[in-house]
């Protein structure tokens, strides 16, 4: 099946970007866009020119390395999937793909496709940790939580830190991504000895690297990880308790 | 200099730029938008069960009228909650104008060049019409006090303001004033858009005070939805009954 591309290239983080046209023939409605990509690189460096860069790992959708934008879509048409599990065959009729890198002032592109997310990851540099005592491992039963909280702490957890979240807010906005590590780490016992600390370095680093969210709703859209909207709220919840408690934890 | 240490530096400024603490933190603008949004709400939901009374007829809205600039009266002067109101709304709509237009720009720093494309759906759409309906409201408030409070420029040619001895002419302001079928659509048109502001606003409320709980979000989205509805039934009903000659 036939594919027509229109994928961003930019050469450098300084460099201008365009979009360049190109034709896969033997494209197969079980290609995942990873794949698509992979074929077309196959067909470029054949011809001697320099392959199209782009991120992926696992390829299996749990490793949040991959992401790319196509036709307006963070990760892709299918939503809650990342791009490596989009596959050709789920997208209807559509045989053009426009594909650029997730788009955001906080992800600048380093080259083609790659974006730079290392603001994710000041994020969680500011307070997505918990400090443990070290030394001998405590017994099993002697921090005990319950089963429901647990698993709804999971469900926070389960963010993969891909970025969508910001690339599909028109606000560059990442308090999805924030208000899931803030609401997954409030459920639990551990590290609750800085929960109001936490809360404040982590709004100070949204507030200061990303945009403030006006509840368009479109990042649990195309969140891989099904991360609800309530994450959001999270962000304000530990934000305000922090200030009324005015103390470390 | 080597490419990679100029990218390197330059990438280092942009993260500096990027970092640049700012006061007041989109935090403390989010809190101030969603107190000032909440006075909002209230009073406009207050002024629309008052608007009510239009249906009892011109005495008893009239009435109604007179008695919101004695409130309180002997223990509080005449016109003292109606002005401790007008001082609370007029420094919420500062607020609340100025936090939206910073956090506006903000937004759109931070999404940089690439603007967002192909957004769907209820919420992206009520979303985006936050801004431009704020600005229709904010319009939509100057020209009604002019019409009905003050009586200046766009009032209707029998505008009488109230008299020394406390009778207003509320009724009358108003029917005259809707008579005029432009005045009247405006009216009508702005309250759905009021209506789509308030939904949305009471949604974002959620967020920004925190609202976690599952039920208690259901149950929120689902009164500010009636709320919307109220509104513009309440209100809307009004000019368009005046326009067609149920209420003269």
């Amino acid at each position: 099946m036939r594919v027509e591309l229109e994928i961003w290239r930019q050469a450098s983080q300084t460099a201008k970007g365009a979009f360049e046209r190109h034709v896969v023939d033997d494209a197969t409605p079980e290609m995942s866009l990873m794949e698509l990509l992979d074929r077309l690189n196959d067909q470029i460096v054949g011809q001697g020119d320099e392959a199209i860069q782009f991120e992926s790992d696992c390829r299996e959708g749990v490793c949040g390395a991959c992401g790319v934008t196509v036709n307006d879509d963070p990760h892709g048409p299918v939503p809650n999937t990342p791009s490596c599990r989009q596959h050709l065959r789920s997208f209807g009729e559509v045989r053009k793909l426009r594909i650029e890198p997730l788009r955001s002032g906080a992800f600048p592109v380093i080259r083609d496709l790659v974006v730079d997310r290392s603001s994710l990851d000041r994020v969680i540099r500011a307070g997505g940790h918990v400090d443990v005592a070290a030394g001998t491992a405590p017994g099993a039963d002697s921090l005990r939580i319950p089963y429901e909280e647990a698993e709804l702490s999971l469900d926070f957890a389960a963010c993969i830190g891909c970025g969508a979240c910001v690339a599909a807010c028109p606000n560059g906005s990442a308090h999805l991504f924030g208000g899931s590590k803030l609401a997954h780490l409030a459920l639990i016992p551990h590290g609750e000895q800085e929960r109001g600390r936490r809360a404040e370095a982590i709004t100070e680093t949204l507030d200061a690297e990303f945009g403030p969210c006006s509840t368009y709703g479109e990042c649990v859209k195309v969140c891989p990880a099904g991360i609800p909207l309530s994450a959001v709220a999270a962000v304000h919840k530990e934000r305000l308790r922090g200030v009324f408690r005015g103390r470390d934890n | 200099m080597p490419s990679d240490t100029v990218m390197a530096m330059t990438e280092l400024k942009e993260a500096a730029a990027r970092s640049q603490r700012r006061a007041p933190s989109s935090f403390a603008l989010k809190q101030v938008m969603a107190i000032t949004g909440i006075i909002f709400v209230a009073f406009v939901v207050i002024h629309m069960i008052g608007n009510l009374k239009v249906y009892a007829g011109e005495d008893s809205f009239n009435t109604y009228a007179a008695w919101l600039r004695e409130v309180g009266y002997p223990l509080i002067p005449k016109q003292g909650i109606l002005w401790a109101l007008r001082v609370t709304l007029a420094v919420s709509l500062v607020l609340h104008m100025a936090s939206a237009i910073t956090l506006w720009a903000r937004g759109r720093r931070a999404r940089g060049r690439h603007r967002r494309r192909g957004m769907k759906g209820f919420s992206a759409t009520s979303a985006r019409a936050m801004l431009p309906g704020g600005v229709v409201i904010f319009v939509f408030i100057v020209v009604h006090l002019l019409d009905l409070t003050i009586g200046a420029i766009v009032q209707s040619g029998t505008y009488q303001g109230p008299e020394a001895d406390g009778t207003v002419h509320a009724y009358a302001n108003l029917v005259a004033s809707f008579s005029r079928p432009w005045m009247a659509i405006f009216y009508a048109l702005t309250m759905v858009i009021i209506a789509f502001h308030v939904e949305h606003g009471l949604r974002t409320v959620l967020q920004d005070l925190g609202a976690t709980g599952r039920r208690f979000r259901k149950l929120w989205t689902i009164l500010g939805g009636i709320v919307a509805l109220a509104i513009v039934l309440g209100n809307a009903a009004i000019p368009i009954l005046v326009l067609t000659g149920v209420i003269a």
